[in-house]
């Protein structure tokens, strides 16, 4: 049978005789003789309607059958017309491939985010400040520092450290809150341990009792270091993604988001371990979450109301009916408020707000007496030059 | 019959037929998809081979030898070379440094990826060379990747200097550099002194697109205010409830800004086209091999289609069927192909430029050749 063949020295092919027998196929070619045998070859031509023969490891050399040559060529070694000849990959390299992907996503998926809390727990604090800075960098952003607050302020740190006190929260020296105008209604806590209040989240609360319910969430995600827990799981997710992407950038954009205050977001576990360990805090400091309850309601029907367009505290925050139901299944009605009335009106004035404005629809809170609550420890004392700049490193 | 049956009877061809290589390009997108894409360096490979298999040059057709084990291992060299480090710089700086410290070494970490991505470039060409094979024949690729790196870096500091007018100049540069250590066995591809400077022809395209992209920019802008935002406007102003209105206009406006964009970035390819067509066809006329020389009949208006349906190929998929905006490009050339005399092949020996052991690395990394690469 007629061929050609190339040696792999010169870029020219020469015409051959080859016969084909049952564990080679021999090729003369000017003079010479070439034995070439079936297991180790493999097909150069990737069905491009030649057959061209090469051997296994490239020597560089060539044969060029006729198209017809399949004929003979095929019952003699089945194995070149597989697709394996051509270079393709075996389905056994495939199954790896897929064990392998889905392993590495177990591993950095699964794994790091259930082994996020005890990582989280040891990083230095050195790490979590330099995150803070990040954030705080933003919250001044979009937000701006209330000059008439710092009396608010005190009021709900006096507040807050009474509850922590009282359910022996571990950080509660570190505790800071501020407040600041904001377009929207919002409370979140920042890794270094502050927790920032929106004067909208002021104006929309009817009662003290749901504001410090609110903040009791708040304080919740520091003692169990959410904060943190939640940047180790990006991460996670970001190194994966660069990984198995090939550093495409999705994995970076990831991770930056995670230490972004958009990233600042909890896993749906995170958020109920908050809610219940601060409906704890409110038990412990005889506060009513009954104020929390309406709040959730409140949040609930103005959901349902403005579609998708709700504020950023509920985006942050997705109210449910569960939520509502758990507050309100461990309220206990006839508490004192958690705030006076003189205090609560101080907290309603905070960034020039008018305390005598009513929120929408007040009646189905209960009034606020003028008789202050039990204090039971004072607060921590914090230079008023901290929160001036709003970065608190 | 004859050997030759399946051989295109003109010296450059391509043959690949749309389907079939559609259909390739979508059972890799499902393996890339199933496998988080891990597959992506085999269905590199098989596209690769599928191309060059379907190249027909003189009657034979190129090989590609490449294999996806060979792109995976040059992957896994560049996680401690470059993954690492990236790592480091990103995700662990901003937390355990100095946030001045960390900046600045995010910041320098993007301008050494300037001549880093053009070095990415080489060690691509050079590992696709060093697995295309014709007759038998191994191409090649030699010369310093960082010494074309940091040349391609001053070019392109240039390039921004000149607020882009230099580019014809670094373009034709880089083609020089790239096709002067490119090899076909042991015969080096030269790049011709025509007694012309290499940019002869290209300022006249050049001028034209930068002259009429500025146009275009501004004509767009200008038929979204008159068609979009004018009315809008002016039904607000005339009482009507200004929110009401946006609700009623905002898929409107979405549509027409999408449109907007969509035509903007086509009449880009189409202004740009002229200059791409002019200098494809100067640096093929000025490239040789042992005397033979090359013609590109590249056309502004054949050009501007295929690259169109590249993009539209691109963004409808994805970025998933991106290989076949490649395989246009690629049929697109080698069928405007020519060869003005020939080489003297039994002349040619076997390369002796040493072949990469492992695959293109950071090419991947940098995505630099939308899942095909184009020699």
């Amino acid at each position: 049978m007629r061929a050609r063949y190339a040696d792999g020295r010169a870029a020219v092919y020469a015409e051959a005789d080859v016969a084909f027998t049952p564990e080679c196929v021999v090729i003369d070619v000017a003079g010479q003789r070439h034995i070439w045998t079936y297991a180790y070859l493999a097909r150069a031509d990737d069905s491009n309607g030649r057959i061209l023969l090469k051997r296994i490891p490239d020597t560089g050399e060539r044969l060029d059958l006729y198209a017809s040559a399949a004929a003979d060529l095929r019952p003699l070694a089945p194995a070149l017309f597989r697709a394996r000849a051509q270079g393709v990959e075996r389905p056994r390299t495939i199954g790896a491939l897929v064990a392998a992907a889905w392993s590495l996503a177990a591993v950095f998926l699964v794994g790091v985010p259930m082994a996020a809390a005890p990582i989280a727990d040891v990083m230095p604090a050195r790490y979590r400040n330099q995150i803070a800075d990040i954030s705080w960098a933003q919250v001044d952003g979009f937000t701006a520092y209330c000059d008439d607050s710092d009396e608010a302020a005190r009021i709900l740190n006096d507040a807050a450290f009474r509850i922590m006190s009282a359910a022996d929260v571990p950080q509660r020296e570190a505790i800071w809150i501020t407040i600041v105008d904001a377009p929207f209604p919002n409370a979140f806590a920042l890794p270094d341990h502050s927790i920032i209040v929106t004067d909208d989240l002021i104006a929309m609360a009817e009662h003290p009792d749901e504001l410090i319910g609110v903040l009791a969430h708040e304080i919740a995600h520091i003692e169990h270091n959410h904060v943190m827990t939640n940047v180790v799981r990006q991460v996670g997710a970001g190194v994966f993604f660069d990984v198995v992407f090939g550093g495409a950038g999705a994995g970076q954009a990831i991770a930056i988001a995670s230490v972004n205050l958009a990233g600042l977001r909890y896993s749906r576990g995170d958020e109920e371990d908050a809610d219940s360990r601060g409906l704890e805090y409110l038990d412990a400091a005889n506060i009513d979450s009954g104020g929390l309850a309406r709040l959730f309601e409140r949040f609930q029907a103005m959901s349902e109301e403005q579609g998708g367009d709700i504020p950023m505290l509920l985006s942050s925050h997705p109210a449910s009916e569960a939520r509502a139901a758990a507050a309100r299944a461990r309220s206990r009605p006839g508490l004192q408020p958690s705030l006076n009335a003189a205090d609560w009106r101080v907290v309603r004035s905070a960034c020039g707000a008018n305390p005598d404005l009513s929120p929408a629809d007040e009646e189905d809170a209960p009034p606020v007496p003028p008789d202050q609550p039990p204090v039971l420890a004072p607060p921590p004392a914090k230079p008023a030059e901290d929160l001036e700049g709003g970065n608190k490193g | 019959m004859s050997l030759d049956a399946a051989a295109p009877a003109q010296p450059f061809a391509h043959q690949g037929k749309f389907f079939d290589v559609l259909g390739l390009a979508l059972k890799n997108a499902g393996l890339t998809i199933v496998t988080l894409t891990l597959y992506r360096f085999w269905a590199r490979t098989s596209m690769r081979r599928r191309l060059w298999s379907r190249m027909w040059v003189m009657g034979d057709p190129l090989e590609y030898t490449g294999t996806g084990g060979e792109l995976l291992r040059g992957f896994l060299i560049s996680l401690p070379t470059f993954f690492i480090p990236a790592i480091f710089v990103f995700y662990v700086a901003p937390f355990a440094m100095d946030p001045v410290v960390a900046a600045w070494l995010s910041i320098g970490f993007y301008i050494f990826a300037v001549p880093l991505i053009a070095a990415a470039r080489y060690w691509m060409r050079r590992y696709q060379l060093s697995r295309t094979r014709w007759r038998g024949i191994r191409m090649g690729l030699s010369g310093s990747a960082w010494s074309f790196a940091f040349a391609s870096a001053g070019w392109t500091v240039l390039q921004t200097l000149s607020l882009g007018w230099y580019t014809p100049v670094a373009r034709m540069n880089r083609a020089k550099l790239l096709w002067e250590n490119a090899r076909f066995g042991d015969q080096p591809f030269q790049f011709v002194e025509d007694g012309e400077p290499m940019h002869r022809g290209l300022w006249g395209p050049f001028a034209l697109g930068w002259f009429s992209v500025l146009i275009a920019y501004f004509a767009t802008i200008t038929l979204m205010a008159v068609f979009v935002f004018i009315p809008l406007f002016g039904a607000a102003a005339r009482g009507a409830d200004g929110d009401a209105v946006g609700q009623v206009m905002a898929p409107y406006l979405i549509a027409a800004g999408v449109i907007g964009i969509a035509v903007f970035f086509a009449l880009l390819l189409l202004l740009w086209a002229p200059y791409n067509a002019a200098a494809m066809n100067r640096i093929a006329s000025l490239i040789t091999l042992d005397g033979a020389r090359f013609q590109l009949r590249a056309k502004t208006f054949s050009l501007f289609l295929v690259s169109l349906a590249g993009w539209a190929i691109i963004i409808f998929s994805l970025g998933l069927l991106a290989p076949m905006a490649g395989f246009l490009q690629v049929r697109y050339i080698l069928n405007r192909l020519e060869m003005i005399g020939t080489p003297r092949f039994a002349e040619i020996g076997q390369s002796i430029v040493q072949e990469p052991r492992a695959g293109e690395s950071l090419g991947d990394a940098f995505d630099l050749d939308m899942g095909v690469g184009v020699v």
